[in-house]
Parts: structure tokens; C-alpha cells; sequence
């Protein structure tokens, strides 16, 4: 398999992993989002061999690969282990938040869970962005905890002044909003690195 | 042999422990259930009166949370996200632990982070922490904690909801024990009813470093309580003292305990009372 350019990570086709990972990932399948909207899995993924690659692999000056795949045991159980499998849109997610890193000046921390979930993840009912790895749920800034409207909301504006085509989701209790964290999405983006296979 | 003549003892004199408690716990309701297994004594008083459970339903989390680790649903191991977030069993709203009214904060500077749930087990107990109770319980399920305290036997314990859920508690829905349900839940995890010997030593094991030792623990004699291992759980809120749990006294079979006190706010009952029921019982099967 071909390597990234400049990531020590090669570049799957989802379509060509074993079937436990098919299962799981569902490459390329279609998924209606919360809206009824059916919107299209991605099918290229990183593959990560261990935690230690993960911790190691910088995707920006102030993101490592590993803040996204921080899962606990709502995953599936195929992705608790290692090899662990990402879409490529990962590192543009990575991109959009350093732009915000850098502004604050502070670590902007990213909850677990709050990275990429499979679709098999046990907490997403729904064709959430989080299983294109484009969402990020972010809890704390420095040492500032976002669990309340006012931080929220002032996080928010602050990324979108930034950021314009980034989506925060709005503060509320119900499903569809969030009320104790930042949660941030490119929407449901797809990224095919140039050395990936080519699709048929 | 020295055991068996404290069995005759009590047996013959039933009444006369019954008002040393009364007079210990005068102005509170109380409820004691004890059995011995040197003698195989079983004793009660208002056994099956039920109480506020305060934080003693968390040893029924416990139990909960190993049946469905036997079952396979997770592992000791498997890992946590920590998030400060429940809804209410009214209106289904959101509500936080306060970190000012938990015991442990251990826990909640792990927010945003994941933790073991063999840590949070631990934690649960020894520390008391209400944020590892409500995790555990939104994770186990109320419906599957239920239905595991009803497999065991388990009849004198009602676990309806998370700790710390004011609008619950203001509708005066609680979750309730009585001392013949406590009883019977320590029975379930040291006889291993349906549990594995694993989930039962390490449940044991996480019941002996309970650090809030001011009840049953204290009512020893200090040189026999520094030999002694209790494993229990404690309840306290400001009109409930409770204790409950195992006393393996040196050199002999372990007796179980459940001390059940609550009263108005103006009487309120205390740690102290409990110990002194916890002596009074001490004394009558042990010492004399």
C-alpha cells in the first residue's frame, strides 16, 4: 500500500479490508443523517498499527493523530484494538483546529469520544459527522471547561470569525445541540490523499 | 464453642438487645439485620422497615456492574469516557454532580477524559464518588441493575435512578433499602449467588478499602478492628446514617451487618449512633 507524504501512515481503501473492518467502517455506504439527508461514507481511511504511532504522529504543530481516536467501550469492538482505521479527513479536520489553537494561544482539548466514532459506535444513532472524522467535540480551552451558553457560545463565534465554513453546533439540552461542550464539524467532508487507489 | 454459647445468649435475651438498640437510636427509626456465619444466627429489627438508601445503593452498583462484567457486557479494564452529564428520572433534563458535594474529585478532573471501570468500581465505593455512581448506573442500565438485585434475591433494595438527582428527590423519588435487602445483598456477593469467584473477590477486595470507617469499623475494640477486615458501605445524607457490610474478625467466620438509621432533621442520626449499635451487636456475638 502506498504511504502518505509526509504521514508514516498508509492509506487503505476501505472496500479491501477484512470483513470485520467492513462491517464496521462501511466504506463508501450511504447514511441518513439526523435531517433524513442520505450522505455517503467515507471509503479511505489511515491505517494506525498502535497507540505509540498515534501519540507519535503529528497531523498539525499542536494536534497528534491519537486525540481523535480516543474512544472508550462504545466502540466497536473490532476498533478498540489495534490496527485502528481513520478517514483521511482527519488531517483537515487537524488543519481547521490548529487555525484555532494558534488564535487562542492555549490548549484546546478534545473530549474522548469527541473525535472520530465508526459508524458502530454505540452512542451515534444517526449519520453523525463524527464518523467522517470531521467533527471535533472540544470540552475545555486551557484551563476553562466549555459546560455552560455563555462559553459555548463565545467558542463558537470565535471559530466561525475564523473559520467560516466551520459548523458549531448550537447550545440547548435537547438532541441536536450540545450544552457541555464545543462540538465543531466540517460537515460531511471527504478527503482522498493522492496516493490513495484509484475508485472504480 | 465460645460462639455457640453467644448464639444461646442472644437467643434466649432477644429483647434485651432490642432495647439497647431503641435506646441508642432514640428519636430515629432504625432498622439492624445481622447473620453470623460462626453460629448461623440471623437477628433483625425492623428488617424489613424501608429507608432512604443514600449512598449504600452503591454496593448494589456494584453487584450490578460485576454480573454484567460476568455476562460479558464489559470487562474490569474496558475504558470510560468521563462526562459530567445525567438526566433526571422527572423531566428527563440534564443535571451535573456538583464537585463541591462529592466526595471524590479524583473523577472529576478526569472530565473530558476516560477512566477504567475497575477505577471507577473502586472509587464508587471507597470514596463515595457520586459522578462514578451515575456513570456506572447510565451505563449498566437501570432496567438491567434492577432485574440483576431481583435475580439475586436481592428483594429489600430498590435502585430507581442516579445519585445526586435533585428533581427526583424533591418528588420524593429515592432510591430505598431496608436491612434485610442490604443483608442479603452482601450474602449474594461473599456466597458468590450467580457470580463468578473473581467478581466476588475483587467486589470483597474494593468493599475492605472503604475509607469511611466511622460506622460499623468504629464500633470494634480498637486492638480487634486493627486486626480485622471490614468490607462495607456507608450512607449518609442529612437525615439518614447507614452502614452495611462484612466483619472478618480474626480467627473466626465472618458476621453481616446492616445498621439502618434516619430521622428528622431537628434528630438527626449519626456515624456515632451507628457504631454504638455495631458494638452493642459486637459484644453480644463475640465478647459476652
Amino acid at each position: 500500500m502506498p504511504e502518505a507524504a509526509s504521514l508514516p501512515l498508509n492509506v487503505v481503501d476501505g472496500l479491501n479490508l477484512e470483513e470485520k473492518y467492513r462491517k464496521t467502517l462501511r466504506p463508501g455506504e450511504l447514511l441518513q443523517d439526523r435531517e433524513g439527508k442520505t450522505r455517503r461514507l467515507p471509503r479511505f481511511f489511515y491505517e494506525v498499527n498502535s497507540w505509540d504511532t498515534a501519540r507519535k504522529t503529528e497531523l498539525s504543530p499542536h494536534f497528534a493523530l491519537w486525540e481523535f481516536i480516543n474512544t472508550d467501550l462504545h466502540e466497536a469492538e473490532v476498533l478498540r484494538r489495534f490496527p485502528r482505521y481513520i478517514p483521511c479527513a482527519v488531517a483537515a479536520l487537524a488543519a481547521a483546529l490548529e487555525v484555532l489553537r494558534v488564535h487562542l494561544g492555549t490548549v484546546v482539548h478534545i473530549s474522548a469520544n469527541g473525535g472520530y466514532r465508526s459508524p458502530g459506535h454505540r452512542i451515534s444513532g444517526h449519520g453523525s459527522t463524527h464518523h467522517w472524522a470531521t467533527a471535533a467535540n472540544i470540552y475545555r480551552i486551557g484551563d476553562e471547561y466549555i459546560d455552560g451558553e455563555e462559553k459555548i457560545q463565545k467558542y463558537a463565534d470565535v471559530a466561525c470569525k475564523l473559520l467560516p465554513a466551520i459548523w458549531p453546533r448550537p447550545f440547548g439540552r435537547q438532541i441536536g445541540f450540545a450544552d457541555d461542550h464545543l462540538h465543531l464539524d466540517l460537515g460531511y467532508s471527504v478527503v482522498i490523499p493522492r496516493e490513495a487507489d484509484g475508485e472504480e | 464453642m465460645e460462639s455457640t454459647d453467644n448464639a444461646a445468649k442472644i437467643a434466649a435475651s432477644p429483647e434485651d438487645l432490642q432495647w439497647k438498640i431503641e435506646e441508642i437510636g432514640s428519636g430515629c427509626e432504625v432498622g439492624v439485620a445481622f447473620f453470623d456465619y460462626a453460629t448461623q444466627l440471623q437477628w433483625s429489627y425492623q428488617a424489613h422497615r424501608w429507608f432512604h438508601a443514600a449512598s449504600t445503593i452503591k454496593a448494589a452498583v456494584l453487584l450490578a456492574l460485576f454480573k454484567a462484567i460476568d455476562e460479558g457486557r464489559f470487562t474490569i479494564d474496558s475504558r470510560l469516557h468521563i462526562r459530567n452529564r445525567f438526566l433526571s428520572v422527572v423531566d428527563g433534563e440534564p443535571y451535573r454532580i456538583s464537585p463541591d458535594r462529592d466526595a471524590d474529585s479524583k473523577i472529576h478532573a478526569a472530565v473530558g477524559k476516560t477512566m477504567r471501570l475497575g477505577e471507577l468500581a473502586l472509587q464508587m465505593i471507597v470514596s463515595s464518588s457520586n459522578l462514578a455512581t451515575n456513570l456506572l448506573v447510565d451505563l449498566i442500565g437501570i432496567d438491567k441493575a434492577q432485574q440483576c438485585i431481583a435475580d439475586l434475591g436481592c428483594g429489600g433494595i430498590e435502585l430507581i435512578r442516579g445519585v445526586e438527582d435533585g428533581k427526583a428527590f424533591e418528588a420524593s423519588i429515592n432510591n430505598r433499602v431496608t436491612a434485610d435487602g442490604l443483608l442479603q445483598l452482601f450474602r449474594a456477593i461473599y456466597e458468590r449467588r450467580n457470580l463468578s469467584r473473581e467478581s466476588s473477590d475483587r467486589m470483597m477486595e474494593i468493599l475492605s478499602r472503604q475509607e469511611f470507617n466511622s460506622g460499623i469499623p468504629a464500633g470494634l475494640p480498637s486492638p480487634i478492628r486493627d486486626q480485622s477486615r471490614i468490607a462495607h458501605k456507608t450512607g449518609d445524607i442529612s437525615t439518614v446514617a447507614h452502614d452495611a457490610g462484612l466483619v472478618f474478625l480474626p480467627d473466626r467466620k465472618p458476621y453481616l451487618l446492616a445498621i439502618l438509621m434516619e430521622a428528622g432533621e431537628e434528630n438527626s442520626p449519626t456515624q456515632d449512633k451507628v457504631a454504638k449499635i455495631s458494638e452493642a451487636i459486637y459484644q453480644r456475638l463475640v465478647s459476652a
